[in-house]
């Protein structure tokens, strides 16, 4: 998914496959990130997605494939890739029996700051992540959106060209979200960033390219807008109707080119004609004549109709589509 | 980009700085310090009671209080360095440690070296002890000799039983389970002496029993007075051996 051409790639990765015992967690992943990119990787619980960035991240190996992170390949050279990452594990774990500053200063001494730079690079991460009150606080009395800041400033200290945050907003309060989101976009700007969630919206707002991993496996791979302009041809329309429930979504079901359809069933509603509204939504492959079509069905079947609109596709439908995540 | 160039001191210093600190921090650094303390102080007060009347008797005291505290080289290092890896692993921040540019062997040395430190400060306590008695028995006093070879032995019998300790808390995230391995092993070098004494019909095997064992190194060191240097080969090849491993076991980490 590397948008520009010219640009280096600091991230590369081909035919990562990973078992843990019988469990096959990836299954030959290939993607790459270009410099300044800002990767959101998307996927469900237990898709692979912490396993690769931890593989990413130097931390353990993966069975075959390759993996470079700047320039370095992970097995071979893996403190020159340690070297150029900062990494926000999941959960955050930091020593809890240690404050704030001085976690960050044993950090930095790990990273090779100099003793000179030592207390400017804290002082600018604690600036940058909104921590400075707490700098003399225990970790372990801190809440988990400090702690989660906490582990994104010792993510920056090194001011390293590549960021891997693994579900970098989980535990945060919205008004944490939105800033940690506003942080990123800053710190996005000038380094390339990997970050996983499961939040889509956090991906429509932070990222520019978009990996999404199922079962092990990429299922797509794009930049949002592409991504989302995949969806320009396609269209959701809803329709409330009073009729039949069973033979109303039949009828949908059967129109040309309906991928699903989905239904908000009041209660003792659809049961039998003028009982009350069911709302469906209808996903058509191509951008037709969706809402004709459904009319005439319901006109055809002798049902009311009460609503009829076209709807945009969000990422969340092309997520859906992709990982079936509907069971 | 100002780095320094990656220095493996600068790097062993530092998770050193860390682990020692941790200790101070951990409830389990005080419980045993004050354990020590209390079991030696009462050895140390009947002693003196009932023998130490006569000052030709502070060897004596002496002898006893380091006999008896002997004893501890079996569950000391267990106890310090069973967290050492094993809570790093179950609470995750072993993720954050080894994804920062350090080696396995940096870390490894710097925990090592840590609990070393810690292990020689509680066994350093008993001197207050013998101070007490250079302090208080005049013009008898304690003679050093026995003693500072004492002190040179318990380092390097330390050296190997705080490297295994650390090698166990690399096998499980369970700091228990560590403490167990650990200790299991400390009294298997322990028991080979009395294997040496059941096969003592046979003197290669009663020999190489006896060479094993750690005790029997011992009270010949402190009662002579001389610390001979096969037993520091001895103690040193065994550490040697344990922490090469521990730093594959952490290089090699297949754990979560």
């Amino acid at each position: 998914m590397n948008s520009l051409a010219e640009s280096r790639n600091l991230i590369e990765v081909d035919g990562l496959v990973k078992s843990y015992g019988p469990v096959k967690a990836l299954q030959g992943i290939s993607f790459s990130v270009g410099e300044g990119e800002v990767l959101g990787f998307l996927g469900p619980n237990g898709a692979g997605k912490s396993t690769t960035l931890r593989i990413l991240a130097g931390f353990m190996p993966g069975d075959s494939g390759r993996v470079s992170v700047n320039g370095f390949d992970v097995g071979e050279d893996s403190l020159a890739v340690r070297n150029s990452i900062g990494y926000l594990p999941e959960g955050v774990p930091i020593y809890p029996d240690m404050r704030v500053g001085e976690y960050l200063g044993f950090r930095a001494r790990l990273k090779g700051i100099s003793r000179a730079d030592r207390k400017g690079r804290i002082g600018a991460a604690l600036e940058e992540t909104q921590t400075v009150d707490v700098a003399g606080r225990m970790i372990g009395t801190l809440s988990r959106g400090y702690r989660q800041r906490i582990g994104l400033a010792d993510a920056l200290l090194g001011e390293p060209p590549v960021l891997i945050l693994d579900e970098p907003t989980v535990g945060l309060d919205p008004e944490q979200v939105r800033q940690f989101r506003s942080l990123l976009q800053e710190v996005g700007r000038s380094r390339t960033v990997i970050l996983s969630t499961h939040i889509l919206s956090e991906v429509e707002l932070v990222c520019s390219s978009v990996a999404i991993i199922s079962g092990g496996q990429l299922v797509a791979g794009d930049t949002v807008e592409n991504l989302k302009g995949s969806l320009a041809d396609r269209v959701c329309v809803v329709a409330e109707v009073s009729g039949p429930h069973e033979a109303v979504s039949a009828a949908f079901e059967a129109l040309p080119g309906v991928s699903r359809v989905e239904t908000d069933r009041p209660e003792g509603a659809g049961d039998d004609p003028g009982a009350g509204y069911c709302r469906y939504r209808v996903f058509f492959n191509d951008a037709g004549q969706g809402a004709e079509a459904i009319f005439d069905a319901v006109s055809s079947g002798g049902w009311r109709l009460r609503q009829l609109a076209a709807e945009e596709l969000s990422l969340e439908d092309v997520f859906l589509d992709l990982v079936g995540g509907e069971e | 980009m100002s780095r320094t160039r990656l220095s493996a001191a600068t790097n062993t210093w530092a998770i050193f700085q860390r682990e020692f600190m941790a200790l101070f921090y951990s409830p389990i650094a005080y419980v045993v310090l004050f354990l020590f303390m209390i079991s030696n102080g009462w050895i140390f007060y009947y002693y003196c009671v009932n023998y130490a009347r006569d000052p030709q008797q502070i060897t004596l005291v002496i002898r006893s209080l380091f006999s008896f505290a002997f004893f501890w080289v079996l569950p000391l290092s267990p106890l310090l360095a069973m967290r050492l890896f094993s809570e790093e692993k179950r609470t995750g921040t072993i993720e954050v440690l080894m994804t920062a540019p350090v080696k396995a062997s940096e870390v490894v040395c710097g925990k090592f070296l840590a609990t070393q430190l810690f292990y020689m400060l509680i066994w350093s306590s008993l001197l207050l002890f013998v101070l007490m008695l250079e302090v208080l028995g005049k013009p008898a006093g304690p003679d050093w000799g026995p003693i500072k070879s004492m002190y040179f032995g318990l380092f390097f019998l330390g050296c190997m039983t705080n490297s295994l300790g650390l090698l166990a808390s690399t096998f499980s995230r369970n700091q228990l389970v560590a403490a167990v391995l650990s200790l299991s092993g400390n009294l298997l070098f322990f028991s080979l002496l009395f294997l040496g004494w059941i096969y003592r019909e046979t003197p290669e095997l009663q020999r190489l029993f006896h060479y094993l064992s750690f005790q029997a190194h011992f009270s010949s060191e402190y009662i002579g007075g001389v610390v001979e240097l096969r037993y520091i080969v001895f103690y040193l090849g065994f550490t040697s051996l344990f922490l090469f491993l521990s730093i594959n076991m952490v290089n090699g980490r297949k754990w979560r």
